[in-house]
């Protein structure tokens, strides 16, 4: 047993590793690709600003303000060291459009409300799909077909345009939803049951337009892994020993499950270009609206910003079901760690 | 002496997208003694592993029974509903050592579960702790380690998984047990170690029977009791593994027996240099014998009519020059 | 290769997104050629709805709908198109010399590729479109073909290590060919269909991507583009002021065009891959 788990130590050890490169060179890009912007974009905000009517000493502060806060006027390396430091010290810098709002402020406000719509949409979405595309591959015929079709049309919708679709039909047409924000004008976030269920309100449709893509999506992946399955050696042997088709199935299920995992994994990565257009389709305070507004504002510190929290969330969920998976999975564990 | 499983005249057929039927098992009858291990050896494609699905009633699409009976206990098993094959007869009259066996246990499983879920299927009463026994004893009792219960499948050598697969095939004390090329994939010292696992179980009495399938003739000479050489979806030649090794009457076993090295002098000088020719198209088998465009000694006849089976003795054999 | 292609259009799968999509490709790349009318022209007012002089009605500053439709469409297709065809080729290069070499050069490709697949490759799109102020049709499909490759990468190295160890491959090894040689005359031809699949594939995300890129703000400049429509729609409140004729062409045009896309390659998989043919 000990030798168990200092086996999977090293299984999430080695998994840590290469999550801390890919953040490293993730965090690298979001520091080097906005400095390739040709000129100052400090000076280019202050012009900006200087032609909104700002007093010029104000100005001028803000200029320093900036200059300081990204060290421009340091070598190259030692503003990627500070930019690290800020970093760890959870300091993401200053909005450009908020001015002197904080990026930090900004995202904490934002981010609950995209992990509430996300993490649901994609587990949920995750499983009905799996179910659903286990009963096509088990019962095959009729309803294979139509399920599969419909399945095969719906992930191949991209998530907004399903988004755009459902906000004109049920809130701008048939005025049942609201046409958008996560809660009614004039109510205010707090924990009470009016406010939950104006908040439900307003989630149900970001929530179905992205439900039914994933589902579609997971749904097709499943199918194809069960069909596989239902083919191999060791379903044939089980059957030869007389097991139930039951039983079988069970297993069936079980293994083709496992590398739907790795798809759930991919979800978080390749959702988020959708889910965050999508967010700013209904105009739901989260990250991708904020985004919207940042790049509409050439806000690029709350960009950088934005770009850093998706970064960090999508390799942390992707490390906690590689985790996950290789706990499940004792095959993985053991191909990995190159032993036969 | 009563028969423990008979195929017969049996036919089936892998029936492909378009209608094109595959003749892979074209009229075969064939009896499984107690008390023997009957070899069913023959070429790649020659219907063997075929004949082992449909004797063992694991047969899938496209592979249908066309025609024939597989009789045991007086009744015939292809007649009977498939919930009661599945209860009555699989794992428990008739059990298997497939052919790939390396994939043959759920990978994310390990051993002991499967042995608890294949006993809890047959004796749903039995207890869990129950079937850990049962499983357990058997082990020790065949001088193999009880760790394998613990293990996953891919945290065993191939022999050793191999033994496994065995064992579990015969925790239920199957009365015939179809190997289809249970020791293809093994080095050499697995491959005795299986043989003999093989033939203790015959002889404690847990299995009664054995048809072991293969195109490794050696092999045969070391376990069989009786052979059956097929050739293109038919039997050519049935008897006693003396007979059929040792004098070999059809042209197609004289011809394989030629092929094979055997250190036994008078059998080396008998020897064929190669058959000419290829195995025929099963889509659309030859007239007549089917051996008979690669046959060095066809006659006339042999184009035309399907040869007879000649009985004498032990031996059947399918060849006009018998007559 | 005459049988192959019979059963690919036998496939009606294969049939109803060949037709789909060669509709959507005329009407985005022969229709500009035939109408030549500026996408830019202003012709009525602010969303003015559909009517005999602007077909799918005006957007949110009186241009007309249709003619966007037509070249954004065909601004779409050749974005995705540019895409498809940067990703493939990387994707096919580092897949094919990883899965050939093997050992070190494998495993450091490999390694690579697998940590760009761990990096959304959304967020490295809004940073390279950010930090490129120039972006036309052809550098946006750049962009998003070099950040869409891993995924091909990854198929085409399995497939190689899998062909290399084929007999005619090693049949040629001894007849002198050098690695590059045997890469491009013995392994990759064995796999066209493959790497034609994930081309598809590609194609189709970058429509996607660009659509993504540009209905967050990030698009071609000074071109029309389905996502750039979208982007004007949702910025102008189209939808919510019930301006349908704005959002919803480009919105069919892009699910059509990857549905079509979709259909295509499920027809083909159908076709290589016989074992989710029907018996």
């Amino acid at each position: 047993m000990t030798m168990l788990k200092s086996k999977f130590a090293r299984y999430v050890l080695q998994k840590f590793g290469w999550y801390l490169v890919a953040f490293f060179i993730a965090v690298s890009l979001n520091f080097f690709l906005p400095r390739l912007i040709p000129g100052n974009p400090v000076r280019v905000l202050v012009s900006q600003l200087a032609t909104g009517g700002v007093q010029s000493d104000a100005l001028a502060r803000i200029y320093d303000n900036y200059m300081r806060e990204f060290g421009l006027d340091q070598p190259t390396h030692i503003q990627f060291f500070r930019y690290f430091r800020n970093l760890f010290r959870g300091d993401l810098g200053t909005s450009f459009m908020l001015y002197p709002g904080k990026v930090s402020d900004l995202i904490r406000e934002a981010l609950p409300w995209t992990v509430a719509l996300q993490i649901p949409t994609i587990l949920i979405g995750w499983l009905l799909g799996n179910i659903l595309g286990a009963a096509c591959a088990y019962k095959g015929g009729k309803f294979d077909a139509v399920a599969f079709t419909l399945a095969l049309a719906v992930s191949n919708i991209p998530y907004y345009c399903l988004a755009i679709i459902l906000l004109y039909g049920l809130a701008v047409h048939n005025p049942i939803f609201p046409v958008g924000g996560g809660y009614s004008f004039g109510n205010f976030p707090e924990l009470s049951l009016s406010f939950f269920l104006d908040a439900l309100h307003h989630y149900t449709l970001p929530f179905l337009s992205m439900i039914v893509v994933a589902l579609g999506g997971q749904a097709i992946g499943m199918r194809e892994m069960a069909l596989y399955e239902l083919t191999t050696d060791y379903v044939h042997y089980s059957k030869a020993l007389g097991l139930s088709d039951k039983k079988v199935i069970r297993y069936v299920f079980r293994n083709a499950m496992l590398p739907q995992i790795t798809g759930l994994a991919i979800s978080f990565g390749t959702m988020m270009g959708g889910a965050l257009v999508t967010e700013s389709v209904f105009s739901y305070p989260g990250i991708g609206s904020l985004l919207f507004t940042a790049i509409r504002q050439a806000d690029y510190p709350l960009i950088q910003g934005c770009t850093l929290i998706i970064t960090v969330a999508v390799l942390l969920a992707n490390f906690l079901v590689d985790i996950a998976y290789g706990y499940i999975d004792p095959r993985i564990r053991a191909a990995q760690l190159g032993e036969r | 002496m009563k028969n423990l499983l008979k195929a017969q005249d049996l036919k089936a057929y892998y029936r492909l997208v378009g209608g094109t039927e595959i003749r892979a098992v074209d009229g075969v009858t064939l009896q499984l003694r107690p008390h023997e291990v009957l070899g069913i050896a023959g070429e790649s494609g020659c219907g063997k592993s075929t004949l082992a699905a449909v004797m063992s009633l694991t047969h899938n699409p496209p592979l249908r029974v066309m025609d024939g009976l597989i009789m045991a206990n007086g009744s015939n098993l292809l007649s009977l509903p498939p919930e009661q094959v599945r209860r009555k007869i699989k794992g428990t009259y008739i059990s298997v050592v497939p052919q790939g066996a390396m994939n043959a246990l759920n990978p994310t499983q390990r051993v002991r579960n499967f042995a608890i879920d294949m006993l809890q299927e047959h004796h749903p009463e039995m207890k869990k702790s129950e079937a850990t026994d049962l499983a357990q004893s058997r082990l020790t009792d065949l001088s193999l380690p009880v760790r394998v219960l613990d293990s996953y499948p891919h945290e065993l050598s191939g022999g050793m998984k191999q033994r496994a697969i065995i064992v579990l095939s015969t925790l239920l004390d199957p009365k015939v047990l179809i190997a289809d090329e249970p020791t293809s994939a093994l080095d050499v010292s697995s491959q005795r170690s299986v043989i003999r696992l093989l033939l203790t179980l015959l002889g404690e009495g847990i299995i009664t029977s054995i048809a072991f399938i293969t195109h490794e003739l050696p092999l045969l000479r070391q376990v069989a009791d009786r052979i059956a050489i097929m050739y293109a979806g038919k039997l050519v030649e049935v008897g006693t593994m003396e007979e059929i090794i040792f004098d070999p009457r059809h042209p197609y076993t004289k011809a394989l027996m030629g092929s094979m090295l055997v250190p036994e002098k008078h059998v080396r000088e008998q020897r064929i240099e190669a058959i000419p020719g290829v195995p025929p198209d099963l889509k659309n088998p030859p007239d007549g014998c089917r051996f008979h465009p690669r046959c060095p000694r066809r006659q006339e006849i042999c184009s035309r009519e399907e040869p007879l089976a000649k009985t004498v003795g032990d031996r059947t054999t399918w060849c006009w020059l018998m007559q | 290769m005459g049988e192959v292609l019979i059963l690919v259009l036998r496939s009606r799968r294969f049939m109803i997104g060949a037709v789909l999509f060669l509709t959507v490709l005329a009407f985005g790349v022969i229709g500009p050629r035939i109408v030549h009318r500026d996408p830019f022209q202003m012709v009525g007012g602010l969303f003015d709805s559909p009517s005999e002089k602007a077909m799918l009605g005006t957007d949110n500053l009186g241009r007309d709908v249709f003619t966007q439709l037509m070249y954004g469409t065909g601004t779409s297709l050749l974005i995705g198109f540019v895409a498809g065809v940067v990703a493939t080729c990387i994707g096919v290069t580092v897949g094919a010399v990883a899965g050939f070499k093997g050992g070190f050069v494998d495993e450091l490709l490999m390694g690579i590729t697998n940590i760009l697949i761990t990096i959304p490759s959304i967020v490295v799109l809004i940073l390279l479109s950010i930090a490129i102020r120039s972006r036309s049709a052809m550098v946006m499909g750049v962009i998003i073909g070099i950040t869409s490759w891993p995924w091909t990468a990854r198929a085409v190295r399995a497939q190689t290590s899998s062909l290399k160890t084929r007999e005619h491959v090693d049949l040629a090894r001894i007849s002198g060919y050098t690695a590059v040689e045997l890469i491009i005359k013995e392994i990759l031809p064995y796999m066209f269909s493959y790497i034609f699949m994930a081309f598809i594939l590609q194609f189709s995300g970058g429509i996607t991507n660009e659509a993504t890129l540009s209905m967050l703000g990030l698009g071609p400049f000074q071109t029309v583009s389905l996502g750039v429509m979208l982007h004007w729609a949702l910025l102008w409140e189209a939808v919510r002021t019930g301006a349908w004729w704005a959002f919803l062409p480009p919105v069919v045009f892009l699910t059509i065009t990857s549905f079509s896309l979709m259909l295509i390659n499920a027809g083909l998989d159908e076709v290589f891959n016989p074992r989710l043919r029907k018996s």
